[in-house]
């Protein structure tokens, strides 16, 4: 009898309901929540599938990769030994990849062979032959993907159903509410959103923009309070108390605000730039745009011709808030090459924001599992662990994350490829990043190792794993969050100083440090919008993720601002410690 | 635990912490994707010459005796020769007249921050919640937020634009010493047989003072921040009161009492300022064209010098371990509590 069915019945009983069963004893606000959030998601569906399907796209790609592994290593070896012996070594290594990824599906899926059928063979047993047979069925659908004309049928598909469903109009997009248009010689716009002028017609749109993400953001918060009222079993958790210290920490709050606008501004980057970066920066010369010229005639022109006459170049300019002679409208002016600013600077949100999370997201995965099993095995592991992260530490990072990107992108590594670089410089970031985020969990997570609780669930008879899991890690989350935010900001600067230099990414990707880079020799000009806005936006966008991580550990562990003051007022003017 | 016990481990731990740095630089540039013989000849190079170089550079040897090599020449400090920058000089050469300037930008980017962040933090902790207060707490944080690069095309920009009067009615090229140009590699020749010569020195310092303000300028914002915490803690714990009680004059509750326990957090925050130093270098060289060992860095991996990028790349990584070191040893002396079990 294991000890997981002994302790079954007492997860059944009228304490711990799922929380479907709670809904359904008192359906009415979830059902008012629910419809107010279908609403919501009607106005933007295109979008969303747009999101969608550019994640799919992600996820393809790293399948891709992984599915490049085994050939890679099988090569690798055979160049090594025998040609022969490649084969073997790449289909073992599919094979133990698939029984990996087996191995996670069984693990995350609730059902399993061995509450279903009585074989008369220990358990153990049973999970393994589970895992080898899913790992078969694995093997079979990547064969009949990567051999047969299913996988491009399939692929094909899935593509025509988010091509579909992502053209739909939304609330926001650019069809919807046009600012592109030209004047008439008649005096009036044509082309625009209701005739209005494209600095009127952008200005509606970017209001609506952040006006739906601040109606989505108060309804997420509507939506927890609903369950906090109707639905949470507890009255009161320790999550309240840290929203609570967290709500009247103003410096914090000014932090999310922006952090939360930074977001916005990439996600809906096509919406809020005045004209698409396709368009606009990637391919000028494939786009008609008409305009009407000094004769009163109405002309069509290509962007890229009408850039090179819109330059901000000291001797040419076109500052912020004006028309080009081309009737585009440039909130923010135009670069060095007459390009839109904004544009830019939206797109560049993007860019910046994915390398950003990439880095803390994957670092972040490493230096918690990293932090748990140093903490729990300590010893040996820890050693290595401490050796490895003094390693990375004592090597100047900017210096060798310049120096891996250069590396990278000069050797023409395919990881280079996507996002111009981006995508190889968020696992840079990752590397050179993740012994600084274990350092600062190190002592938290040892402290929580000593802990009774870790003690009792390991007497019991927890497997390592979910002692981490369930018992360990909850408690690092908060301080990887703190690290994480303030990470982010250096991260942000660095990835601008490198695109500044004219490394890291490269091409056509908008970057806010080429931007500076750009409009490097024009500051003392009249162009001087060119480089100053982007590095404003950066002071803006680095500082709010500093004041998001001080709120944060003020929230979290308010113990740990050693400061001895009441922290809301202090803190609002000086960030705490 | 005893503390130079955790000192010893401390140090003993450098070592593997060394040796796997090398290896690292030997892995990036031995067996990373870009082939040194197309790095030197171009990537066309094919035939006799490619495979003569190849011998040369002894690619063709097991790759186990190409890594002790390695490891030799780096332990003992022949650090090679440039391919591509400076034609096949020695890496030492290049340091030896490279490394100067860079100390000089180093010396005063922390100097510079010490003598303005730590006593404007100063005055922020003994006036809490003033208006000086908010102002300098502010600016701190915006400063820390600024990037580098941007920060010195900004000042840059700022005094070029003071040529012959402009905005802040003073002269930058004339105030003080006459300097041809506000960027440039100070010459450092100062210090001549016959003492020191003040007028070398004086347009050294400010062809130097700029590039400096710029690099100090996080380690100013940290040195503020944390200094400003530091004086609110002490200004409120319990000797103070005590002295207070004493009825001692402000004037020396503050001097001896206050500032001198106030300077104890900082002290792990300047010998940090280093690694910032380190990093910063690459950026404010290039853009104050200073011919320092970070713009010679940023040109080698620019152009694929990769040997030359290695071993700077190291030389850097050696400081900074050494400066571990160096800052265990006065936490040794400095604080008794140090243990390694935290």
């Amino acid at each position: 009898m294991s000890v997981r069915a002994s302790f079954e019945p007492n997860e059944t009983t009228d304490e711990s309901r799922s929380l479907r069963e709670r809904v359904a004893d008192n359906p009415g606000p979830a059902r008012f929540w629910l419809l107010g959030t279908a609403v919501l998601v009607a106005l933007e569906f295109g979008r969303y599938m747009g999101w969608a399907q550019q994640l799919v796209g992600a996820v393809k790609y790293v399948i891709g990769l992984v599915g490049l592994i085994p050939t890679w290593i099988g090569d690798s070896v055979g160049e090594a030994t025998v040609p022969i012996v490649s084969y073997f070594v790449s289909d073992a290594i599919t094979l133990v990849l698939l029984f990996g990824i087996a191995v996670l599906v069984t693990r995350f899926t609730s059902w399993s062979a061995v509450d279903q059928f009585d074989l008369g063979l220990s358990d153990r047993l049973v999970r393994f032959l589970e895992r080898a047979v899913l790992t078969v069925v694995l093997a079979t659908i990547a064969v009949l993907f990567a051999f047969t004309p299913v996988g491009g049928l399939v692929n094909g598909a899935i593509d025509g159903v988010f091509n579909t469903l992502s053209s739909i109009p939304t609330l926001t997009s650019r069809e919807v509410i046009s600012n592109q248009g030209h004047r008439t010689p008649g005096g009036g716009w044509d082309g625009t959103f209701l005739g209005l002028s494209p600095a009127v017609a952008w200005g509606i749109r970017t209001l609506l923009v952040y006006g739906y993400a601040l109606t989505m953001i108060v309804w997420t918060w509507k939506g927890y309070t609903i369950f906090r009222e109707h639905y949470r079993k507890a009255d009161w958790t320790p999550r309240d108390d840290t929203l609570r210290r967290f709500r009247t920490h103003y410096w914090g709050l000014f932090g999310l605000i922006v952090v939360l606008m930074f977001i916005v501004t990439a996600l809906w980057a096509p919406a809020i730039s005045p004209t698409t970066a396709d368009q606009n920066i990637a391919s000028p010369y494939e786009y008609e745009i008409e305009y009407l010229n000094d004769d009163g005639d109405v002309v069509t022109t290509t962007p890229g011709q009408a850039n090179l006459n819109s330059q901000s170049n000291g001797q040419n300019t076109i500052g912020p808030m004006s028309y080009d002679d081309y009737d585009r409208w440039s909130p923010l002016g135009t670069t060095s090459s007459g390009q839109n600013l904004l544009t830019h600077i939206a797109y560049g949100a993007q860019t910046s924001l994915v390398i950003g999370l990439l880095a803390i997201g994957l670092g972040g995965l490493i230096a918690v599992t990293m932090s748990m099993l140093t903490a729990y095995y300590k010893g040996i592991v820890d050693i290595l662990t401490v050796i490895t992260s003094d390693t990375i530490i004592s090597i100047p990072a900017f210096l060798l994350v310049m120096m891996l990107s250069v590396i990278f992108n000069q050797g023409n590594h395919p990881i280079a490829e996507p996002l111009n670089g981006g995508l190889l410089l968020g696992l840079i970031f990752a590397f050179v990043y993740w012994p600084g985020m274990w350092r600062t969990i190190r002592g938290p997570s040892l402290q929580v190792a000593e802990e009774e609780w870790v003690d009792a669930a390991r007497s019991y008879g927890q497997t390592p794993v979910n002692t981490m899991r369930k018992h360990m890690a909850p408690y690092i989350a908060g301080y990887i969050m703190i690290y994480g935010s303030l990470l982010l900001g250096g991260i942000i600067i660095s990835t601008a100083a490198l695109s500044f230099l004219g490394l890291g990414i490269e091409g056509s990707t908008p970057e806010w440090g080429r931007l500076i880079n750009d409009g490097r020799s024009f500051v003392g000009t009249s162009s001087w919008h060119v480089a100053t806005i982007p590095g404003l936006m950066i002071v803006l966008v680095v500082t709010a993720f500093n004041a998001l991580g001080d709120g944060l550990r003020d929230a979290i562990d308010p113990e740990a601002d050693t400061g001895g003051t009441d922290d809301t007022g202090t803190a609002a003017a000086g960030g705490g410690g | 635990m005893s503390r130079w016990r955790y000192f010893f481990k401390r140090l003993l731990l450098s070592v593997p912490v060394l040796f796997l740095v090398m290896t690292f630089i030997f892995v990036l540039l031995r067996m990373g994707p870009v082939d040194p013989v197309a790095a030197r000849l171009g990537p066309e190079a094919s035939g006799a010459e490619a495979a003569r170089m190849r011998e040369r550079l002894g690619l063709n040897d097991p790759l186990w005796e190409q890594y002790l090599d390695f490891i030799t020449d780096l332990l003992t400090l022949d650090l090679g020769k440039s391919w591509v920058i400076y034609g096949d000089m020695e890496v030492t050469r290049i340091i030896s007249f490279a490394g100067p300037p860079t100390l000089w930008l180093g010396f005063w980017a922390i100097l510079l921050p010490l003598f303005i962040g730590i006593p404007l933090g100063f005055y922020a902790g003994l006036r809490p919640n003033s208006g000086g207060d908010y102002i300098a707490s502010v600016g701190g944080i915006l400063w820390q937020a600024m990037p580098n690069f941007w920060l010195s095309i900004i000042l840059l920009a700022a005094l070029r634009k003071t040529k012959g009067g402009g905005w802040f009615g003073f002269d930058w090229y004339t105030l003080g010493p006459d300097i041809r140009s506000i960027t440039g590699t100070p010459e450092l020749a100062f210090a001549t047989a016959s003492g020191i010569d003040w007028g070398t020195l004086a347009s050294d310092i400010k062809l130097i003072l700029p590039p400096a303000l710029v690099l100090g300028s996080a380690s100013m914002a940290a040195e503020l921040r944390i200094g400003r915490t530091a004086i609110l803690e002490t200004i409120n714990s319990n000797y103070v009161e005590t002295a207070k009680a004493k009825g001692l004059t402000n004037r020396v509750i503050i001097w001896k009492h206050v500032f001198r326990n106030a300077l104890i957090p900082l002290v792990p925050v300047i010998t940090n300022e280093a690694f910032l130093l380190i990093g910063g270098s690459v950026i404010v060289e290039y853009l104050f064209n200073i011919n320092g060992l970070g713009k010679i860095f940023f040109q080698a991996t620019v152009q694929g010098d990769l040997p030359l990028a290695g071993a700077l790349l190291f030389i850097f990584t050696v400081v900074i371990i050494l400066l571990n070191i160096l800052q265990d040893f006065l936490y040794t002396i400095i604080d008794p509590r140090v243990g390694y079990e935290r």
